[in-house]
């Protein structure tokens, strides 16, 4: 008789999930899925609210990446507006985007996904959490603590709070820079540059022990798709569409974001409130294509800070041109949060920083708005429809926890295979299956959104267990 | 006292009366009885705040409890905890972030937790009417502890 393995709630990731486990007669795994089990609904919530209101409503999706909603978000208003934000207020806003990437990955690095690097996926749980890598390891733990406060102090110091600031609006962001705040900054920027570039050769040094993990978590041919600008370097704010295959070629070279429904499908299954979004080229469920850190290393030609240039050289001669493992994403999440800092060095030591002009004004000019920057999991677009009083009639999250999905599940059954046998079934076995979803660093909060009607299966079951009445919708 | 007093007003500003701390640390930051004091609002203890416990004489913890009845005002020391073992997800418990300052700076103030029981969790962005007339008790609850810390740090010196 088939059995079934329910790991719930998925541990160490932003929102809530299960993971479900087919095994066969012969204990052997058959399938396995990974389910999001809550669900949000954005995208119903905002229709009939007003434009300038979008920003900061769509930064509640989520308490860990609300800026990445807040500048996708603000980005799409401008279209609506058709204004082009002063370039200093662009500027402004890449920093806060950054300053997210740096907190966020260093969340999902150093407090999610170290301890199991530190101790090993075979450790005792006890000790696989935040106070045992306090205790064993106090240099990358404070590194931790030091690279994510200085992300989040960024985010307060500009935006005025860590958690949902405003600041970005419609046309720009709604103050300049006072030049005590960019000084204050700019002198926290070396050591957080010193604090990535150790936990970087920590990892470096014990890359070596991962090996089994690398060639099972997710380690299969896919596609990656990130922002490049129009020299084909890395963009986390603005940029085009790059799509790289498995091979390097590129499948989508450049194309304007606005015009991402021409290449990218969105698809829903019944047993997730999670969207499976799917290169169309290769249709569904073949079009798998993964976004996020380990996509914009590979996708992108250089990244143009020197520090983060090296690194990314070295991670390219390590591991080749396209890595095929999603174990990497660790690696790569390092040096985007290295460049990310450094990037922040650079604009804010530009000459017009402090300029004044920091916002554009304008009124409602187009019916629809779509913004697109790079989220710390990946490509994140925000597409709107308003009326002619800028009333929101509709609205479509793309986010990139749901690019991903299908080479999340596609990992995990890679994993389960690898490493569950049902006669022996331990807990480091299903440590494993949760952590290959780990290096995706999921926001689930972010991409529960439904795609036309909500996923649906409801059952009503007599006291026997006999069905007795169901719907699906 | 040396190394400065901390207000954390902690929880979830639109789940009703979890944003307690948010409120009380509203009217602390302007009180003029805590001059001097830092005053931060967050959503949950993370990591990031045993520096601030590590650095500080005095460590004021703000949050709303279900455990106590409504509107009722309790202010409990907090304790190192004594073992590693957590579920932590994206949050730490008062002892835990205590302990995570002492494994991570070697130190850590003394700290309080200033807790006071909750009617609702449900959605909204404003507290009961039970916990909105015990804000002020709340808030002079903080203020009295700092007071009351200062005083004993003078009488030892």
């Amino acid at each position: 008789m088939s059995t079934k393995i329910v790991i719930d709630p998925v541990t160490r990731i932003e929102g809530h999930s299960k993971i479900t486990i087919q095994l066969d007669d012969q204990g052997e795994v058959v399938d396995a899925q990974f389910h999001v089990t809550q669900f949000r609904g954005f995208e119903r919530i905002v229709q009939g609210r007003p434009i300038h209101e979008m920003p900061s409503i769509m930064a509640r999706i989520c308490g860990i990446c609300p800026v990445s909603h807040l500048i996708a978000s603000a980005k799409a208003c401008d279209q609506i507006l058709a204004v082009v934000p002063p370039p200093t207020g662009i500027d402004l806003r890449r920093v806060l985007n950054l300053a997210q990437i740096v907190q966020s990955n260093a969340l999902s690095f150093f407090h999610l996904s170290s301890p199991d690097l530190l101790f090993g996926f075979e450790a005792d749980p006890a000790q696989r959490n935040i106070i045992g890598l306090a205790r064993a390891h106090p240099q990358l733990a404070r590194d931790g603590v030091g690279v994510r406060r200085f992300g989040q102090q960024i985010i307060e110091w500009l935006g005025g709070k860590r958690i949902h600031p405003g600041w970005v609006v419609p046309g720009g962001v709604d103050a300049p820079l006072p030049a005590e705040t960019r000084d204050r900054i700019l002198s926290t920027i070396p050591e957080a540059i010193a604090a990535i570039e150790r936990a970087l050769a920590w990892y470096k040094s014990s890359l070596v022990q991962w090996e089994d993990e690398a060639a099972s978590f997710g380690d299969f041919r896919s596609a990656f798709m990130g922002l490049v600008d129009r020299d084909g370097n890395i963009d986390h704010y603005d940029g085009l569409l790059r799509v790289m295959d498995a091979d390097g070629r590129y499948l989508a070279d450049r194309i304007d974001p606005t015009t991402y429904t021409d290449y990218l499908g969105e698809a829903v299954e019944p047993w997730s409130y999670l969207k499976s979004t799917y290169l169309k080229k290769l249709g569904y469920p073949d079009g798998v294509y993964r976004v996020g850190p380990l996509a914009r290393m590979i996708v992108a030609g250089q990244l143009g800070t020197p520090r983060a240039d090296l690194e990314l050289d070295e991670f390219r001669r390590r591991l080749g041109r396209v890595p095929s493992s999603s174990f990497h994403y660790h690696y790569a999440r390092l040096i985007d949060t290295l460049y990310a800092a450094e990037r922040i060095g650079q604009l804010l030591s530009g000459p017009d920083i402090l300029s004044p002009r920091v916002r554009s004004f304008a009124g409602i000019n187009s019916n629809e708005g779509i913004g697109v920057s790079e989220a710390p999991r990946g490509t994140l677009l925000h597409h709107y429809k308003v009326d002619d009083d800028g009333i929101v009639q509709w609205a479509n999250l793309v986010i990139a926890t749901g690019h991903n999905n299908l080479a999340m599940n596609r990992s995990v059954r890679q994993v389960a295979k690898r490493y569950v046998k049902s006669a022996q079934l331990t807990e480091p076995m299903l440590n494993r299956v949760e952590a290959v979803i780990r290096c995706y660093d999921p926001c689930l909060s972010c991409s529960t959104h439904a795609l036309g009607e909500m996923a649906l299966h409801l059952q009503l079951i007599g006291p026997t267990g006999t069905v007795l009445d169901e719907i699906r919708r | 006292m040396t190394g400065g007093v901390v207000v954390v007003g902690y929880g979830n500003a639109l789940r009703t009366d979890d944003g307690l701390g948010w409120y009380a640390a509203d009217r602390l930051a302007s009180d003029p009885r805590l001059t001097g004091a830092t005053v931060l609002q967050r959503h949950q203890l993370m990591p990031e705040l045993a520096l601030d416990i590590s650095a500080a004489a005095l460590v004021v913890l703000v949050d709303a409890s279900h455990t106590l009845s409504p509107g009722t005002v309790t202010v409990t020391p907090v304790e190192r905890a004594n073992d590693a073992t957590t579920t932590w997800s994206h949050h730490l418990s008062p002892p835990s972030v205590v302990a995570l300052a002492h494994e991570l700076y070697g130190r850590a103030g003394d700290v309080f937790l200033v807790s006071c029981g909750v009617e609702s969790f449900e959605m909204g962005d404003g507290l009961s009417p039970a916990v909105g007339a015990a804000l002020p008790q709340v808030v002079d609850a903080v203020v009295e502890l700092i007071a009351s810390c200062a005083a004993e740090h003078r009488a030892a010196k």
